[in-house]
């Protein structure tokens, strides 16, 4: 077993007196791309803000790398751990390559200017998600899928080791939903990037993931690769919807079909 | 990446020219040759051409110089507003922070006795200081300091003080705040090389601050919370902006009184030559509001013949057009 790039013991959270997460326990290997699955407002963002530092849990341990969050200064963290959210900003006044610059900020000091590897890498980070010919736009001149890539862009151009992603595929069609997930696994492929994406794309998460966990009431119910965690039970018990679990004839993964109510 | 290097340059070249413009304009006559004279030194030749000598280099030099620091420092601090709040609507004022150094200024012309002309600037900085750290508590909460709630505290807080500078001026002894309805509406005619010497440092070291926080600024244009995860120390570039801008913002209120939508509407105008990122954005908006207060300035002696306007009520004019094209263009959006 590789080393634990994020682990999570007895993690317990709760906004005023409404408890989200009661003991979350859970680890990312090195180079491991883990999908977060649970129903809306199980507290996976809550937990993707508890691993990047912008809240601390309530009780239990959290650790990126074998250090609690908190003890890292802001740069030196944002080097080791980039975060795409899910809602990229549509009225930025930047163009795309100036935002996926900002990327290179932990690396260039807060009153330094930009280098030659700053550029290359920007590029580089623009080349992987396909945006070389949308640089000069504007994000508002993007789609909303060229605008979720760019927000990859700029996670990628932070060149941090550990990637989270809160529902990145939220608002974009199946296309861009699989054109993410492929940069995703390029990703994990070619540079060795562990990441933790939080999603509700049962089937495709099912495709591309290596383990999934399913949280579910405060907790993680289940663990796994994909065959085992995506089963009817624990899909009911989660979301309270009933399914199918069969495997897709041309790739042999978990297929999740929901069943209309009867 | 543009390249914006020339159109700094452009602007460099244009507040310049402005000062220049400015040494040539007035209502007492002095001739082209007597103001390049004074210029460069040259003995003046007979008693009006040291008249116009000391016209040119103790009145109209300093005035100039004066609306060039007081121009570009309303306007880089209202580019750090803007940023800070991720308001475009954002300037100076929005804070409360010139009311507070309007206060403190009427304050020292009220109570010291005599001529108090001396400790008012200083008056003015104290007051914009306050008002600028009461906002900032009131809007502080346990989890930082939130751009909503700033807004609205430096609205409350400056509504507050406009409504006490209009009492002070109502109260006041007759005779006792002479000038004070010129200095509400902004007035560069305070300008002597004294009051240049004394303003100098602290716009250029403002200046320089928020130059250097300028990928900082660039940074909080994503959010409080991507910018964190960005690896920016949010709250502590917050702190050094807002204190940065106002400080700048009260210590130019203090020497020229109350001049209205440069802060706002220069960053737009700066924005549209060099674009959004703040390292050339500061520059850039420093020098076009430089230019731009120079021209006014000159617009405000040129207009009549007898008297002049104040500057606010040049930039004013100029500048409410201006914000209601920007609420129009926006559709009306806040």
């Amino acid at each position: 077993m590789s080393a634990q790039v994020l682990s999570a013991k007895g993690v317990r959270f709760r906004y005023r007196e409404k408890e989200v997460l009661s003991g979350v326990d859970l680890d990312v290997g090195d180079g491991e791309v883990a999908i977060l699955l649970g129903p809306n407002g199980v507290g996976k963002s809550t937990l993707l803000k508890i691993f990047s530092g912008l809240l601390a849990p309530h009780s239990g341990e959290v650790a990126l790398l074998g250090r609690p969050p908190a003890s890292y200064g802001r740069r030196e963290m944002a080097r080791l751990l980039s975060v795409v959210g899910q809602d990229p900003p549509v009225d930025f006044p930047m163009s795309v390559e100036e935002y996926v610059a900002l990327g290179r900020f932990p690396h260039q000091g807060l009153f330094g200017g930009s280098t030659a590897e700053d550029r290359r890498e920007a590029g580089r980070a623009l080349e992987m998600c396909g945006l070389l010919d949308l640089r000069s736009r504007t994000l508002g001149e993007l789609s909303a899928g060229e605008r979720q890539r760019g927000t990859v862009a700029r996670a990628i151009c932070q060149g941090a080791k550990v990637m989270l992603l809160d529902e990145p595929t939220a608002f974009l069609d199946i296309y861009h939903r699989v054109e993410f997930y492929e940069i995703v696994s390029r990703l994990s492929g070619e540079c060795g990037i562990s990441a933790l994406v939080a999603s509700h794309d049962l089937s495709l998460c099912a495709e591309y993931g290596e383990r999934i966990l399913l949280l579910s009431a405060g907790r993680v119910m289940a663990s796994g690769k994909p065959e085992e965690v995506l089963t009817p039970e624990n899909v009911r018990e989660a979301y309270g919807v009933e399914v199918t679990c069969d495997r897709n004839p041309a790739t042999g993964a978990v297929r999740v079909t929901p069943l209309r109510r009867r | 990446m543009r390249r914006t290097g020339p159109v700094i340059g452009l602007l460099g070249a244009a507040a310049v020219g402005a000062i220049l413009l400015s040494l040539f304009t007035g209502p007492a006559a002095v001739s082209f040759r007597q103001v390049l004279d004074a210029l460069a030194g040259r003995a003046a030749s007979g008693p009006s051409g040291e008249t116009a000598e000391r016209i040119v280099l103790s009145l109209r030099l300093p005035r100039a110089l004066l609306g060039f620091l007081v121009g570009g420092a309303l306007s880089s601090s209202g580019v750090a507003f803007q940023a800070l709040l991720r308001n475009p609507l954002a300037d100076p004022y929005i804070l409360g922070v010139s009311a507070g150094a309007a206060v403190g200024a009427l304050t020292a012309a009220l109570l010291l006795p005599g001529d108090a002309f001396l400790p008012l600037p200083f008056c003015a900085f104290l007051g914009a200081a306050l008002a600028a750290s009461a906002v900032f508590l009131l809007a502080r909460r346990r989890s930082g300091v939130s751009r909503e709630r700033l807004i609205l505290m430096g609205v409350i807080v400056g509504a507050f003080l406009n409504a006490f500078i209009m009492l002070m001026v109502a109260l006041a002894p007759p005779g006792r705040i002479p000038g004070a309805v010129y200095w509400l509406m902004g007035d560069l005619g305070l300008g002597t090389p004294r009051r240049v010497g004394v303003l100098l440092p602290y716009v250029a070291a403002g200046t320089t601050v928020l130059f250097l926080l300028s990928r900082g600024l660039d940074l909080m244009l994503l959010g409080d919370a991507a910018a964190f995860q960005a690896g920016l120390p949010v709250e502590k570039v917050k702190a050094a902006t807002y204190v940065t801008a106002s400080l700048l913002a009260g210590c130019v209120v203090a020497v020229s009184g109350l001049i209205g939508f440069v802060g706002l509407i220069v960053p737009h105008g700066a924005r549209v030559l060099v674009g959004s990122g703040h390292r050339r954005l500061v520059p850039a908006a420093f020098l076009l509001g430089a230019t731009f207060l120079v021209l006014a300035d000159i617009a405000a002696r040129s207009v009549s013949p007898s008297g002049e306007l104040p500057v606010g009520a040049v930039t004013a004019l100029s500048g409410a057009p201006f914000f209601l094209y920007l609420l129009r263009r926006d559709g009306g959006k806040p």
